[in-house]
């Protein structure tokens, strides 16, 4: 594995987030929404429940998590198939490894960053402190969502490899079909019993659930946090598997170069 | 003996049920530029693709510098290139930005310097700070071919490099590809639809058709296959006698008016059509030669006539 080639992945990122379109999807929504849920917990502090408050700020800020670094790491792809460029880029001595690897960094670099810019928001404009769930449970938070992050990224950008742009629109659809089957914003056990039971085959479900119980106190919850790691894992192996047999597939069907055309 | 840069061995990829390339055979020698032509669907954009790996073949096998490509992918891909017309960089980023990206995916030290020079040889060097995507097709074109040659490959894929240029600018192109081919004995794989392009820069041609390779000559040789050329004659004397004397000659004329014919010959009988007529007091004012031309062989297997490969 080449670091120079991770850095030129890297590069090309950190070139193309200047960009308009990017800026207003990444920080830019990020932080709208943000004060959104700052304003809406304010609204909920004064006419209901403090802990229903907190809930919501804890879930939008770990949820961006997830979000940002997934988009990341499938709208980069794409990106570079609009301008019919991906191709050019394997054409170099490039390994799709290499490719996900620097993606999975820049997932991570970009989700890290406005967490910290939409945490620092929170903390000055809505007297919340994220800090205060243990800054121990707030890095296994953000581990594990990165890691669900990379692996739904990869079955994404595998979807899209395969089988074309056509099914762009995953990219930013499908993370939020998780989204209440994660149960970020409240508890699972809201859930009708047989969601609660698809909701728990997802590792962000256990995060948001550990982060929540947090909220009053701050002991590691190992079990919830320990099951997601698991799950994580599984679903890493998984998508890493998938993600270079679709890679395999595209290219043995010529579809990946009829992808740019 | 050659040295060969590239060796493609039965060659064969299939979609399907339809075999796009049929075990299709060719080297390509150091300091050569060879061309792939065909008819649209003929299989060169497979086959190119297959030599650059974004499309797996099926069967058969490539080898660049002696290597296995399956084997030694990114070996082979850091000595190699690829210029095309359709291929473009990222839209959205500066000129000098793609380049620098694509410097560190070759790996390429002192990436700035490089970059730099050749800018300066293609005479972008203006264009580095603007957008991809603002630039003319003339000068997307140059800057793939700085892209192209970033990594200094000893062989370049090009697909139709000067498509949608316009006249000057292609020749321009053409141009700064054979100053390339002299300066650093570069080999070239060329696929193109413009047959005097082609005539002019290609050692040899590789014909396509239906996925196999069904000529493989110099131009030159190519054009020599096809017997038939055109004699075009401005005369003055009896008709019936010059009639006469095609008919005896069995030839296929036509008087488009009463002092010109036209008479499509065999290239070896011109002498002896021209000496012939004057003998018979037929005095030749103007003559025109039209031989046959690489279109001429390519439109002959485009439209699938029977032509000994």
């Amino acid at each position: 594995m080449s670091l120079n080639r991770i850095k030129a992945v890297l590069l090309q990122e950190f070139f193309i987030t200047k960009d308009l379109t990017v800026m207003m999807d990444l920080p830019f929504l990020s932080i709208v929404t943000i004060i959104m849920f700052g304003f809406v917990s304010i609204f909920l502090t004064g006419t209901a429940s403090f802990v229903v408050a907190r809930y919501l700020l804890v879930g939008a800020l770990l949820w961006d998590v997830l979000r940002i670094a997934q988009y990341s790491m499938s709208v980069e792809a794409l990106w570079n198939i609009w301008s019919r460029n991906l191709c050019n880029m394997f054409i170099a001595p490039m390994s799709l490894a290499e490719y996900i690897v620097a993606q999975m960094i820049s997932g991570a670099i970009k989700a890290i960053l406005i967490f910290t810019i939409t945490t620092l928001i929170i903390f000055i404009g809505f007297n919340f402190n994220i800090l205060s769930l243990g800054i121990f449970n707030l890095i296994l938070f953000l581990i594990n969502l990165i890691i669900f992050s990379w692996s739904s990224g990869m079955i994404i950008l595998g979807i899209i490899f395969r089988y074309g742009t056509r099914l762009q629109a995953l990219a930013w659809g499908l993370i939020a079909l998780l989204q209440p089957l994660t149960a970020a914003f409240f508890p699972v056990r809201i859930l009708p019993q047989y969601l609660q039971t698809i909701a728990y085959l997802f590792p962000p479900t256990y995060i948001f659930e550990a982060a929540r119980a947090n909220i009053s106190n701050t002991a590691t919850n190992w079990n919830l946090i320990g099951i997601a790691f698991i799950e994580n894992i599984v679903y890493f192996i998984i998508s890493a598997w998938f993600i270079n047999l679709m890679f395999r597939n595209s290219r043995k069907l010529g579809q990946f170069s009829s992808n740019e055309q | 003996m050659q040295d060969i840069v590239l060796e493609v061995k039965n060659l064969t990829k299939h979609y399907g049920i339809f075999t796009a390339v049929k075990g299709i055979s060719f080297t390509v020698p150091k300091g050569k530029v060879i061309g792939l032509l065909g008819p649209n669907g003929a299989g060169k954009t497979t086959t190119i693709q297959c030599l650059l790996g974004i499309t797996l073949l099926d069967s058969g096998s490539v080898t660049y510098f002696g290597k296995d490509f399956a084997k030694n992918r990114q070996y082979c891909l850091q000595k190699i290139n690829f210029a095309s017309s359709f291929n473009t960089l990222l839209g959205r980023i500066s000129v000098w930005e793609n380049l620098l990206v694509f410097a560190h995916l070759y790996d390429i030290d002192n990436s700035k310097k490089k970059i730099m020079e050749l800018a300066e040889y293609f005479e972008v060097t203006e264009l580095l700070s603007s957008l991809f995507h603002n630039l003319s097709t003339g000068q997307k074109t140059r800057i793939n071919l700085v892209k192209s040659l970033l990594n200094d490959p000893e062989l370049i894929l090009m697909d139709e490099p000067t498509a949608s240029l316009d006249p000057d600018i292609a020749d321009k192109t053409l141009t700064l590809i054979e100053q390339l081919r002299k300066s650093r004995e570069l080999s070239i794989l060329y696929t193109s639809h413009d047959m005097e392009e082609v005539t002019r820069i290609c050692d040899e041609v590789i014909f396509l058709d239906h996925g196999k390779i069904v000529a493989h000559d110099t131009p030159l040789g190519l054009t020599k296959r096809i017997p038939n050329a055109q004699l075009k004659l401005t005369v003055e004397g009896d008709r019936a006698i010059a009639e006469k004397f095609l008919k005896e000659y069995k030839q296929k004329f036509v008087f488009s008016s009463p002092h010109v014919v036209t008479i499509n010959t065999e290239g070896k009988l011109i002498p002896k059509l021209i000496f012939g007529l004057s003998k018979n007091n037929i005095y030749i004012t103007d003559i025109e030669v039209k031989k046959p031309t690489l279109e001429d062989a390519f439109l002959q297997i485009a439209r699938n006539k029977k032509y000994v490969a």
